[in-house]
């Protein structure tokens, strides 16, 4: 309760928290408020913004409504978000937590294994993925989260590094506790606070490359996403800005929500920081 | 001679690093449905049964995958990079054709970003929870939101669709024909754009490390004594703080290099610029294995350089920090 | 006939409601000689010798600097390039072509029947695609003098096929730059040296080529042009800031977003127009998976044509760039039989149909459910998603998955994983150069853009061989006419919509696409007026 309180007096991380459930609340009031198919066509090509009823953010360049694109977009564009991140944090952590806990050999190939991933851009590798393992959405989430884990994974190894010598862990190990009840049970729970405040960061840029993935036209073509729109606004930027520019306000605020969310955990689990 | 250490330090960490990559990209593509053949036929429009056999042997598709990826190292031992599938021309060719665009691109907006980032962050730091900072964090919040390719897409329509002051796309203006001194003024304008767009991501990063890097830095004890001693308030942030609070900002500039090129792909497709970036999305479209191998080499390469560039300024920054050890 | 065909496509425009700026302007006045045009292109060939690789976008740059026997004239019959006249035995089994004197090469070396020889013999048979299929009878050419070259047949050759393939297939490479050398890793592939009126300068890949004038080529006084420079702008947004800004003065092969050509079209600095393109036409058809037991069933495929209003996808997401199809080829074609059997938009209909195959109605109003392929390309894609919302009308359950074209012809072509795709066909003047292959059984499989769809129909196979060897070209049309109502009684596949490449002219050019595939042309007589 006083975290909460805590919490609610900053600002900026209510605000966040306000946007993020606003997002939410359009992927939930999606099915609700626009039962068709979001891609059906619902009138003419490029009807501007504020112009028609029942199209109230206009049509993109084939008629289909932006509204509708833009609410069932957020349930995309969160589903990504939430399934890539619990990916690339939980293969963060298990590589981090091998490689610090055990250290050495150990540690020292882990560390090259995420050196090679930080080495190659994870773009190119993002492209391959999608090349060889198709884009059907959910499959997107998966291999945006296979190549988002190399900075959890050095968050949680430095973590580790530090805990492992405390003495805790040290009696956990003369009393012959298996390694894995070490890991997860000892020291994650103190190396977690850290980890858990860059989800937000992992979180962002997972829906900032689903629309990119998008924008290139490599996403799922049987769903209505947020970088499907703005890739369809690309070809009409010269006549109708508007339909790339909707979905791109889209984008930022959810990634804003969840920036600042981000910060105001944050600043919960580490205060003697400060804002950061 | 210390550098020298760190220059062999880091090239014998690099190599396995880059030997994991290639094999994982090697055998990564192999798993893609079609391959470099069935690509070129796709832009030829037709073929036949022995036109598709005769150019899987040509460009050496046909022999077991162990076999082409210990020939393609044994090449690359010799520095041969091999053919391009789909351009018919050496990689290397190919690759070093394309890389001026992307390495000015990048440099110029890691310059840009870093330059930015610095003042803006201190400025914040300086003014610390009063508007200017606030400002400054939703600005930086905001421009970290934003995806970039959204970015350029709305800068074109402003910049050069409305107000026309700057080109749309491309990298120069082939018609006017410069030279010279013209034709480097023609790139630069060409430039502006994609590098702001470019810059934009890494600069809401930078701000918000320096302004935290400040912040500690300014509470640390041997800024109180500067300021004891009765030292200006800026001379103590310009000689003091700012030296100290320099070295995250290196870090993550090191960090950043690679994801700098992945960043590249969206923005030279965005502005239509021959640089590195497109030709890697290329090569994976195009099932262009040694092109796609050769981007990799070459951008571990720069990868490294960089990496190997920031330690020296991290020395020469901090000399307490022995990098060599 | 060519005028027939400009009305109808006229007044085709006229009823889409777009401002089209009509027909260019063939000026009067004195040709100017000089200047640059800058050229507009979406995709980078990568390779530069139409001898060896028959498509599209390689003529459209390479056609100035190499050329072919035959091209078409403004009236839309083949005319000489490189040959000046030809016949035919009665049997169709050799052909002759009498060639041009006095051609060099851009290296200053003679061009002779030889050049001819070696082309056809080593290049077109053997491993130029296209040229694979159209001679694959081709037995020998014959050189009896330096400007004669008699092409031997095995198979009957039909006259028209050879001419109208040959404005495509028929560039002639120097022998002397090729034979005895790696076809594939001759440096000459991307620096081109030909007969044409231009010369090649340079290639920057993914960037530009740029040719300039040829002074002695073959026909006097021309080329009128210093140089043409074509640019290669992927994304359509920037095109169309390139075409507006004045950066480039032509934009073609349709590679500016449809909004964009029609604003255009209202403007007059440009020209938007069709003309000059027809040959070069595309369709998009709907291939259906005969091995799949739901369409097998013919009232199947038909009651999928009825569920899909092409005019409104034309009128709607073409702009009016576009037409419903008919048949098997384009309506430009003179293999185009207006009158076949249709299927008009009525899902009414479909229903019935889908009802009377036995594919009721089931649980949430769906009948079946099926995948359709796509590659990833815009237009595809689009296409698609068309097909998609109309089946779901009449209860049928579309899942569509894209590959890249590598991708798509891996899955599609080769391992025949797929229900329904989307496929684009080009059309090349002639059905049996690239369309009849899609319905004969007995391909290979594989072979990308033939008939991987399990379609097997003995009366089919038997109309396609003997058109292919018909000699007469009233027997040979009557062939085609037949096969066209058997397809559209049959629809292995359905043609549902015919496009015409469009272009945007800068308009101060003149004698700009006069003639119907006048992008893939020479371009000599091409001038800017003051």
């Amino acid at each position: 309760m006083r975290a909460l309180r805590r919490y609610a007096s900053s600002s900026a991380a209510l605000i966040g928290l306000v946007l993020l459930l606003m997002v939410i609340g359009m992927a939930v009031s999606a099915g609700w408020l626009f039962p068709d198919d979001p891609l059906s066509l619902a009138g003419a090509p490029l009807t501007p913004p504020f112009t028609e009823e029942g199209l109230p953010l206009g049509t993109d360049s084939v008629g289909r409504d932006i509204a509708a694109q833009i609410f069932h977009g957020a349930r995309v564009s969160l589903l990504v978000g939430v399934v890539a991140t619990g990916i690339a944090i939980g293969i963060g952590i298990l590589v981090g937590a091998v490689s610090g806990y055990f250290g050495g050999a150990t540690d020292a190939a882990l560390m090259r294994l995420t050196e090679a991933f930080q080495t190659v851009p994870s773009f190119i590798l993002l492209l391959m993925l999608v090349v060889i393992f198709g884009s059907e959405v959910t499959t997107l989430a998966l291999v945006i989260g296979a190549v988002s884990w190399t900075a959890p994974a050095r968050l949680t190894r430095a973590e580790f590094l530090t805990l492992r010598s405390r003495d805790f862990v040290q009696s956990c190990r003369t009393l012959g506790m298996p390694h894995a009840r070490i890991i997860f049970l000892e020291i994650l729970p103190s190396a977690l606070p850290p980890v858990i405040v860059y989800v937000s960061v992992v979180m962002a840029l997972a829906i900032l490359q689903e629309s990119a993935l998008a924008f290139l036209g490599l996403s799922d073509p049987n769903i209505a996403s947020w970088g499907n729109l703005i890739g369809d606004g690309r070809r009409v930027l010269r006549s109708a800005w508007y339909v790339a520019a909707l979905p791109g306000l889209a984008i930022i605020v959810t990634v804003l929500a969840i920036s600042l969310v981000g910060q105001g955990v944050n600043d919960l689990l580490n205060p003697r920081l400060g804002r950061r | 001679m210390r550098i020298l250490r760190l220059v062999l330090r880091r090239l014998s960490l690099s190599i396995p690093c880059l030997g994991i990559i290639l094999a994982v990209l090697f055998f990564l593509l192999q798993l893609a449905p079609g391959d470099a053949v069935d690509a070129l036929i796709g832009q030829m429009g037709t073929s036949d049964d022995t036109l598709s056999k005769l150019l899987r042997s040509y460009y050496g598709l046909d022999g077991s995958v162990v076999a082409q990826f210990t020939g393609y190292l044994g090449r690359l031992v010799t520095l041969d990079l091999g053919l391009s599938v789909a351009y018919g021309t050496p990689v290397l060719a190919l690759i070093l054709e394309r890389l001026p665009v992307t390495v000015v691109l990048m440099v110029t907006s890691m310059a840009m970003a870093f330059t930015a980032g610095c003042v803006v962050g201190v400025i914040a730091a300086r003014y610390v929870h009063r508007w200017p900072d606030t400002i400054i964090s939703v600005l930086g919040m905001l421009v970290y939101s934003m995806p970039s390719f959204w970015f350029g897409l709305m800068a074109i329509v402003l910049f050069a669709v409305t107000l026309g002051w700057l080109p749309a796309g491309g990298i120069s203006d082939l018609r006017a024909g410069h030279t010279g001194l013209a034709l480097m003024l023609d790139m630069a304008k060409h430039l502006v754009m994609p590098a702001l767009t470019l810059g934009l991501i890494f600069f809401a990063v930078y701000l918000r490390v320096m302004r935290t890097a400040m912040l500690e830095v300014m509470t640390l004890d041997f800024m109180r004594t500067a300021r004891a001693k009765g030292l200006q308030e800026r001379a103590v942030l310009f000689r003091h703080a700012l030296r100290n609070a320099l070295l995250p900002m290196v870090t993550i500039a090191g960090l950043q290099a690679s994801s700098m090129l992945g960043g590249a792909v969206v923005v030279e497709s965005v502005f239509s610029l021959p640089g590195l970036g497109r030709l890697a999305q290329e090569a994976v479209v195009q099932r262009d294995l040694n092109m796609l191998l050769g981007i990799t080499v070459m951008s571990s390469v720069l990868v490294i350089v960089v990496n190997l560039v920031i330690d020296i300024i991290y020395a020469k920054l901090d000399p307490r920090i022995d990098v060599g050890a | 006939m060519t005028d027939l065909h400009v009305t109808r496509r006229a007044a085709l425009v006229a009823g889409a409601g777009l401002a089209f700026n009509g027909a260019p302007l063939h000026a009067q006045d004195a040709p100017r000689r000089g200047g640059t045009v800058t050229v507009q292109v979406a995709t980078d060939p990568r390779f530069l010798m139409p001898a060896l690789r028959g498509n599209f976008s390689i003529t459209n740059l390479a056609a100035k600097v190499v050329e072919p026997l035959v091209d078409l004239g403004e009236d839309g019959q083949p005319q000489g390039r490189l040959a000046t006249s030809w016949d035919s035995t009665p049997d169709g089994l050799a052909i002759t072509f009498r060639l041009r004197d006095g051609v060099k090469w851009h290296d200053g070396k003679p061009f002779t029947a030889a050049d001819v020889q070696f082309s056809a013999m080593e290049m077109w048979r053997r491993v130029q695609n296209y040229g694979t299929i159209v001679f694959r009878n081709l037995v020998a050419v014959d050189t009896p003098d330096p400007l004669t070259a008699i092409f031997r047949f095995s198979k009957p050759m039909p006259l028209r096929l050879m001419l109208h393939a040959g404005t495509e297939l028929s560039y002639v490479a120097p022998r002397h730059l090729y034979e005895g050398t790696d076809f594939f890793a001759n440096p000459v592939n991307m620096a081109p040296i030909g007969t044409g009126p231009f010369r090649f300068v340079n290639y920057t890949a993914g960037q530009h080529v740029i040719v300039e004038r040829n002074p002695d080529y073959w026909d006097a006084g021309k080329p009128y042009l210093d140089r043409i420079i074509t640019r290669f702008i992927a994304d359509p947004a920037g095109a169309a800031a390139a075409v507006e800004s004045g950066a480039v003065d032509m934009s073609i092969f349709s590679s500016l977003p449809r909004t964009d050509l029609v604003r255009l079209s209202r403007e007059a600095r440009f020209r938007v127009s069709q003309k000059g393109n027809e040959a070069n036409s595309i369709g998009n058809t709907l291939c259906f998976n005969h091995r799949k037991p739901e369409l097998q069933d013919v009232r199947v495929r038909r009651a999928f044509a009825h569920a899909i209003d092409v005019n409104f996808y034309v009128r709607s997401f073409l702009l009016g760039l576009g037409k419903r199809g008919l048949g098997l080829q384009p309506s430009f074609s003179e293999f185009f039989f207006p009158g076949l059997t249709d299927y008009p938009f009525d899902a009414r209909k479909a229903e019935a149909l889908l009802d009377e195959a036995g594919f009721r109605r089931g649980q949430g109003g769906i009948r079946m459910t099926l995948r359709m392929t796509s590659t990833n390309g815009d237009d595809a894609v689009r296409f698609a998603t068309f097909v998609q919302q109309s089946l779901a009308r009449v209860g049928v359950r579309i899942t569509i998955t894209t590959y890249d074209s590598a991708g798509y012809l891996a899955n599609v072509m080769r391992d025949w994983n797929f229900d329904l795709t989307g496929e684009t066909i080009g059309f090349r003047n002639d059905p049996q150069i690239s369309t009849t292959v899609f319905l004969r059984s007995g391909q290979p499989r594989g072979v990308p853009w033939s008939n991987q769809w399990g379609w097997e129909s003995p009366a089919m196979d038997a109309l396609i061989d003997a058109a292919a060897e018909a000699v007469d070209p009233d027997r040979r049309r009557a062939l085609y006419r037949d096969l066209g109502e058997m397809v559209m009684q049959e629809l292995p596949m359905w043609l549902a919509i015919e496009q015409v490449y469009t272009s945007v002219t800068a308009v101060k050019l003149r004698n700009d696409h006069n003639n119907p595939r006048w992008t893939g042309s020479h371009w000599s007589d091409l001038w800017i007026a003051a």
